[in-house]
């Protein structure tokens, strides 16, 4: 049973200024589905529309980004849940924490410079519960212990912290309630080897922990590898494939796939190496047609014009190339 | 010029201190780091390590931005810290940062870092710029590509290229690159790791790369220094460190590296770092908090550095068989 079913999402920015209007297409007529305790990747550059998809599915909506088109439906042990339609903040905010959870990006502005990392654990706890001060120790020692993190984090403040802890306790603090389904936006990204290695074991422990739905956010494709069941390639504003991880990095089929799995380097391997030419394309202007069309090099004359639409490959691996059309 | 050293760092050492009085405390953030690149013979030298290990620091030393507390950084046999002529060294050594939107200001075009560059090298004045179509000609830039353009249109791949270019303008013998390729897009990364490859063959420039990257650092470097907490571990040819690590850390950092292969996932659990003060202020090994074989010497002395196997170690595992242990031991 699908946990999350993403249907048709576009979420553009749209901003109106001295009579123009320009909108930002971000996410353009994306649709996925997400089971229920699984791990689930999307992968992509930046400006390729990913993080605002978490936006929009987890209900951040706010000017200038507007939903056009799309649902995005929850399914809580049965409760089926259009997050979009709740026309009421205050029924999204019982969710967010409690339901599902968001790992933001950039862990030093996720936690307040001026206040002491209790306060932000004291803000999401108190935020669902009534507690009090000896049963919300209680909880939060609790889940500190589980995550191997130390009691006296809570008492510094973010800058005495190294990146990586403070990865460590934003993580914490996202998942200290347990939710059903978990959005990772870059969880280690900025961080190094050593210490995103850490992160990576967290998250695993968690999830067994937990029994949670993942969602990874990065443009680290060897993260996906590591950590995915499932993993979805965007490409400006788009899914171009999407299939179980082993399948993509055995038999990737996309061009830009193929593309990005090539680039990247691998130790004890120093053969030549090359990126594809050209950069990826803004978003107010995509390019007509197929949009990685410009930098393909296997581009044909339909691409310029059409737009390809995700086929069926089997065993639920999913492309948007016309050149898999034949062989289908 | 005769045969020689391009760059000489002797027992650099930086202390960065915080406070004042009663509550004074004091960094080691690079201690007693040697190292030298050879004359007329370029190499890539990498520094890697994890954040906080002082790797920074030794470019912003060798660059003159901050003052080293103790050692020497010789330049073509001249000491960098009291050189009259301080603009030769500005001219043959030049710096590339790790994120070219904050390398530019926003406000301005790009092409006039290139002619402000050009005029103060040349020291002529308006009119042609022949050395900016030069040097954007060799990172695959044309002029038209950049002209009237601000950083922000432009992409993070074209952009670190643009300020490689620019550094490439007074034809600097070296380049001191921090973290150049962190913040440029995966399928644009290797656009700029090769320039820097072919920089080093065409154009003779040696370079010391600065990343945490194990995998671009094996791609593209000859020789690589691993630093933890100030402190150089592990020297030698990137080819000898990484395919074969001898130190402790460099073992965990080389199996951290997570492989872009679904069948390679990591199973073993690892021991996490400590306080990063505690750790700068150990007083033997740095490493033996989070050292899966550490001895009880490892807390009190400070290990030397070993030559094993063509490079140099700073472990006390290779005390007694600097010859015999040229194997790889095996983390239990």
């Amino acid at each position: 049973m699908a946990i999350l079913e993403v249907k048709d999402l576009k979420a553009y920015y749209i901003t109106h200024r001295y009579g123009r209007t320009t909108s930002v297409k971000a996410v353009d007529g994306v649709s996925f589905k997400v089971e229920k305790d699984e791990i689930y990747g999307i992968a992509g550059e930046s400006g390729c529309g990913k993080s605002t998809l978490l936006k929009a599915i987890s209900g951040l909506v706010k000017p200038p980004l507007q939903i056009l088109e799309g649902g995005v439906t929850y399914n809580f042990d049965g409760e089926r849940l259009n997050i979009l339609a709740l026309n009421d903040e205050k029924q999204r905010r019982k969710l967010r924490g409690a339901r599902l959870s968001l790992v933001p990006q950039g862990s030093m502005s996720v936690l307040n410079p001026v206040r002491r990392v209790r306060k932000s654990f004291e803000d999401v706890l108190y935020a669902h519960f009534d507690l009090s001060e000896q049963e919300f120790e209680d909880v939060v020692r609790k889940h500190l212990d589980a995550l191997g993190l130390d009691w006296t984090v809570m008492h510094t403040y973010p800058h005495q912290l190294s990146g990586g802890m403070r990865q460590r306790i934003t993580i914490a603090l996202s998942t200290i309630l347990k939710p059903d389904i978990i959005f990772a936006d870059e969880p280690t990204t900025a961080l190094d080897v050593v210490v995103q290695r850490g992160v990576v074991q967290l998250i695993k422990k968690i999830k067994e922990e937990q029994q949670n739905t993942l969602v990874l956010v990065t443009h680290d494709l060897s993260i996906h590898a590591n950590l995915c069941d499932r993993l979805a390639v965007m490409y400006a504003g788009k899914i171009v494939e999407e299939g179980e991880v082993d399948r993509i990095f055995s038999t990737p089929k996309h061009p830009y796939t193929i593309m990005l799995l090539n680039s990247l380097p691998k130790l004890g391997d120093s053969s030549p190496r090359s990126s594809a030419p050209g950069a990826p394309p803004s978003l107010v202007n995509p390019p007509s047609g197929c949009r990685f069309h410009p930098r393909c090099p296997y581009v044909m004359e339909r691409c310029r014009t059409e737009s390809p639409d995700l086929i069926e490959m089997g065993n639920g691996h999913r492309v948007a190339c016309f050149l898999e059309e034949g062989s289908k | 010029m005769k045969n020689g050293k391009l760059l000489e760092v002797n027992n650099l050492t930086k202390v960065f201190t915080k406070g004042q009085g009663f509550v004074k405390s004091t960094i080691e953030a690079v201690s007693r780091v040697s190292f030298a690149l050879e004359l007329n013979q370029p190499e890539i030298f990498t520094l890697a390590g994890e954040s906080g290990s002082g790797k920074s620091t030794v470019a912003k030393l060798i660059l003159g931005f901050e003052e080293p507390t103790a050692g020497g950084i010789l330049y073509r046999g001249r000491a960098v810290a009291n050189l009259k002529g301080r603009k030769e060294f500005m001219k043959d050594v030049q710096p590339i940062f790790q994120n070219p939107f904050e390398t530019f200001n926003p406000l301005k075009k790009v092409q006039s870092y290139f002619f402000e560059t050009e005029r103060n090298f040349t020291g002529s004045g308006h009119g042609s710029y022949p050395l900016t179509d030069k040097s954007l000609e060799l990172v695959g830039l044309s002029f038209a590509e950049i002209k009237d353009k601000y950083p922000s249109e432009m992409s993070g791949g074209q952009l670190q290229r643009a300020s490689i270019a620019r550094a490439l303008i007074t034809s600097p013998s070296l380049l001191i690159a921090d973290e150049p390729v962190s913040m440029i897009d995966a399928s644009l990364r290797m656009s700029v790791v090769n320039l820097f490859k072919t920089l080093k063959e065409e154009e003779q420039v040696s370079i010391i790369y600065i990343t945490h990257d194990l995998a671009t650092a094996y791609y593209i470097s000859d020789r690589i220094a691993i630093m933890l907490r100030g402190q150089f571990v592990e020297l030698g040819s990137v080819k000898k460190v990484l395919d074969n690590p001898l130190h402790p850390y460099t073992q965990l950092l080389e199996s951290s590296v997570p492989a872009p292969d679904p069948k390679a996932r990591w199973t073993e659990d690892i021991a996490l770092s400590d306080l990063e003060t505690r750790e700068y202020t150990r007083k033997g090994c740095k490493f033996a908090g989070r050292c899966p074989k550490v001895h009880e010497i490892c807390y009190e002395q400070e290990p030397e550095y070993h030559s094993v196997d063509e490079r140099l170690v700073k472990c006390h595992l290779y005390a007694q068989d600097q010859v015999r242990c040229s194997s790889r031991p095996q983390i239990s």
